[in-house]
């Protein structure tokens, strides 16, 4: 009798460890399939089509049929994202700062739900928002068309907000506590204390928080699309129209033939995003690795 | 946590008063920036909120939830896409949640670190950074190009799947890092298997922030449109509000946001523009809400402590 | 442990018996053209009142996502402004004739152009429209995506070998253009008539000609083009009555903004 159950029990436990493991196997076949399926679309521009990967990157030139150049698309992704790191960045390490060295119980409780929420919000809601309220300002205060890089990157620089927030304040909490009161008991302000000793210890937790920004707002595609106007040129200014690398797939995915040149290269432009993806993914597994 | 607001000198003599006074002062600045800051985004999430509220609030009526799409002409409602919203929503957290839990339960609770636990946890990470339009891409090579399945809800809520797993995964290991190590001993000490300690023990007291983290999830896929676009389609059966079939074509709310300003004939994109981001950010606010009260209460009723 | 058996088998038996019912039903796929789409839909929705036991979805996507798919047979028709010349195994059902506007902002001041001011319009060579008789006002040029069929056309009949500015915006569908240009102060943009009747906008005649049904007919106005309706191989039996109720329902052709294919007195090709 106890036999037999403790057999079941252990055969049970068998199965289980199969199930399980297979799921967790699931995860690495779901990443496998997408590199694989990604880079054999994404490559056919530059082996069917023997376009060459240097002017795919680097020529301004964009002929669909003839010479897809994607560099107008990947300096389009830089600049909004650069855009929005410098002022999303900046803005959500010092709120981080708030929510871990200032804010009194009330306000967290306020902050947080309110950051959890602006994290559920939907891509598109916050294009339309910027549809609504930011192209309409733009428009009436500059005399542009309103659409462009500044609408693109106010809209990215809040869609990032919650990441940096709550990983940098993530990153203040696991300092240790000796340091700051170290640094107080030296005689240091608090605002001494927080740029001359927690920020700089926080300094790795803080790179994460940035570039895990940076992957959010590289991606971002249809909060994009509805405000940055799609012009297929090098953003020339603040209010020009311009595009990234997401928003031409979405705009020209749908209307490219199967096996055309033009739709070998948004593949190529989707394999792109996937390795700047998964190089940001390196660079934070490097920046953990160094704050271990 | 709180730092007292004046802190101490403990020099005075070496400092000069006006020093002194030009650093407490610009303590005083930064604090008052921080709190500014902090400030402005409950006030722009605020501001969100009343415009939209102000603007589609008039809009809530019977025939817009409930009513058909239209095409060409004004009065469309949003009742299909509503429904396929929540649709693609479950269709998508019946096949994550078992997935990412089982392997949250054995990254955490099995693996012994070393080559596969390290791949699973890479493939993790990478996973969680592939944009969503990326991965709507590849739900089209795969299910629409190679598999030949037409654009539908389960096509749709197949792509979330992979696109949240890594999520869950990761709510999945939190959650289990909050049940210390002394119920697990404990457990085995009486006999239990690990499987019965994990199924009996430690699952029951991590529902609670594990319900938490699933619903705030749930929020986004009932939000997420990039990935839709070339899986779910941007359209709904004409004839059937509630089209439950999942070979059909099933646009959800989101992306009718989308598409209404996008791709649609109507002449009332506002409204039906306006209409719907209220209803989403509705949406929203409900799934989080609602996260919070079950993860509570469930910790409450399962466990018998409070969180 | 009976329970959780039960409720396996539940789950079990409800992922073998859903695909079924979701295939029971007849169900037509349509895809492609956003152009298309508005008369597809209004077809469709009234096709189904009078067959309520077939299902219709109709999605937009672009003229080349309607070919795409109905090449690799996932779904039963593709709709599109444009030919496929690719593919040799798809059937062209004609469906009517769409007329294309070029489109301005109200306030620009200027109600005609001649075919040589629009390629230098478009083509970035003036950029006030104060240089060609309207108002001192920057011109902003709306385009379409380049894999767009309205801008097939457009090129096709209007500009010839001129290529079109990239500087103003790019906008993916004929809604968005018509919200955008009618929001932008000097904007000039080209889109689908069934998508700008009626929109307040500016339709901008073309050498004297105005975008109507006669001028068009008559083949004064030049820009206009076919709609197809592609199917792989011959379509099935309820397929071709659903194409046959579209193709014949000149009223709903009509109410929609397009134009009878029997009416016209010019061919493609005499342009």
């Amino acid at each position: 009798m106890i036999a037999t159950q403790a057999k079941r029990a252990h055969a049970q436990e068998r199965i289980a460890t199969t199930v399980l493991r297979m799921a967790a196997g699931f995860v690495i076949l779901a990443m496998a399939l997408l590199l694989i399926y990604l880079a054999t679309e994404g490559l056919k521009l530059f082996v069917v089509d023997h376009f060459s990967v240097f002017a795919f990157l680097f020529s301004g030139d964009y002929q669909p049929d003839t010479h897809p150049g994607a560099a107008i698309y990947i300096v389009g992704s830089l600049s909004v994202t650069l855009f929005a790191i410098c002022i999303g960045g900046p803005f959500g390490i010092a709120v981080g700062i708030f929510l871990s060295e200032l804010a009194p119980l009330r306000m967290s409780q306020i902050l947080k739900p309110a950051i959890d929420v602006m994290v559920g919000i939907p891509s598109v809601v916050y294009g339309w928002l910027g549809l609504q309220l930011l192209v309409p300002l733009i428009r009436n205060t500059t005399g542009s068309p309103g659409f462009g890089l500044l609408a693109a990157g106010i809209v990215l620089s809040i869609m990032i907000l919650p990441t940096v927030i709550t990983l940098s304040e993530d990153a203040f909490r696991s300092l240790s506590p000796t340091l700051k009161e170290g640094s107080l008991a030296l005689g240091a302000t608090r605002w001494q204390t927080i740029v001359r000793v927690l920020l700089p210890s926080a300094s790795s937790g803080l790179t994460v928080a940035l570039i895990l920004g940076i992957a959010r707002a590289v991606g971002e595609t249809l909060a994009v699309q509805l405000v940055i106007g799609n012009a297929s040129q090098f953003p020339h200014g603040l209010l020009n129209p311009t595009s990234t690398l997401p928003t031409e797939i979405v705009q020209d995915l749908g209307g490219a033939a199967q096996g055309s040149m033009l739709e070998h290269a948004l593949f190529s432009m989707a394999f792109l995003l996937l390795l700047i993806a998964m190089s940001l993914i390196l660079i934070v597994r490097f920046a953990l690795r160094k704050r271990a | 946590m709180d730092i007292s607001v004046n802190p101490p000198v403990s020099n005075p003599t070496l400092l000069g008063s006006a020093g002194v006074r030009a650093r407490r002062s610009t303590d005083r600045l930064a604090t008052v920036v921080l709190w500014g800051m902090a400030i402005s985004i409950i006030v722009m999430l605020a501001c969100f909120v009343l415009y939209l509220l102000v603007l589609g609030v008039q809009y809530m009526t019977p025939d817009f939830i409930f009513g058909l799409p239209k095409e060409g002409e004004a009065g469309g409602g949003i009742g299909p896409e509503i429904f396929n919203s929540f649709y693609i929503l479950v269709l998508t957290l019946v096949m994550t949640v078992p997935i990412a839990v089982s392997a949250g339960v054995y990254i955490q609770e099995y693996a012994r670190p070393g080559r596969f636990r390290g791949l699973v946890q890479f493939s993790a990470e990478a996973l969680a950074t592939v944009p969503s339009i990326v991965m709507g891409l590849f739900g089209l090579l795969i299910f629409v190009y190679f598999f030949h399945l037409r654009f539908s809800a389960i096509v749709g809520a197949m792509t979330l799947t992979i696109l949240n797993l890594p999520a869950l995964m990761r709510v999945t290991q939190e959650a289990l890092r909050t049940v210390p190590d002394s119920l697990r001993e404990a457990s085995m000490s009486i006999g239990a298997t690990k499987w019965q300690t994990i199924t009996k023990a430690v699952l029951p007291s991590a529902i609670g922030p594990m319900t938490t983290g699933i619903v705030l999830i749930a929020g986004r896929i009932f939000g997420e449109t990039a990935a839709l676009i070339y899986t779910a389609g941007l359209s709904v059966t004409t004839n059937s509000p509630y089209d439950f079939s999942l070979g059909h074509p099933a646009e959800t709310l989101a992306v009718h946001l989308w598409y209404t300003r996008s791709e649609s004939t109507v002449p009332d994109v506002a409204r039906i523009g306006n209409g719907s981001a209220l209803v989403l950010l509705f949406m929203v606010l409900l799934f989080n809400i609602a996260a919070r009260v079950l993860g509570r209460t469930l910790t409450k009723r399962l466990t018998g402590k409070s969180s | 442990m009976t329970r959780n058996a039960a409720l396996a088998a539940l789950l079990v038996g409800l992922a073998l018996v859903a695909p079924q019912v979701a295939l029971a039903d007849t169900s037509i796929t349509l895809q492609g053209s956003t152009a298309l789409l508005p008369l597809i839909k209004d077809a469709a929705s009234i096709y189904q009142q009078a067959h309520p036991d077939v299902k219709i979805a109709v999605s937009g996507g672009g003229s080349g996502t309607g070919i795409n798919l109905v090449a690799a047979k996932a779904i039963d028709v593709g709709n599109s402004d444009i030919l496929a010349p690719a593919h040799p195994e798809l059937v062209d059902h004609k469906v009517c004739v769409i007329g294309f506007a070029v489109i301005a902002n109200p306030n620009v001041g200027v109600k005609n152009l001649s075919k040589k001011q629009i390629q230098e319009v478009f083509g970035g060579k003036v950029t006030n429209w104060k240089e060609v008789g309207g108002i001192d006002q920057k011109i902003t040029v709306v385009n379409r995506p380049r894999s767009s069929g309205t801008r097939a056309v457009f090129t096709k009949t209007l500009m010839g070998s001129v290529t079109a500015t990239e500087t103003g915006l790019t906008e993916d569908a004929t809604g968005t253009v018509v919200d955008v240009v009618a929001k932008t102060p000097g904007a000039v943009s080209y889109a689908a008539l069934s998508g700008t009747r009626g929109k307040g906008l500016l339709e901008l005649s073309i050498d004297g000609n105005a975008p109507s049904d006669e001028n068009i007919y008559d083949g004064k106005y030049p820009v206009w083009s076919y709609e197809h309706m592609f199917t792989n191989g011959p379509p099935s039996a309820d397929v071709s009555r659903f194409i046959a109720f579209v193709t014949s329902n000149s009223a709903l052709v009509k109410k929609d903004g397009y134009l009878l294919i029997r009416e016209m007195k010019v061919k493609e090709i005499d342009r």
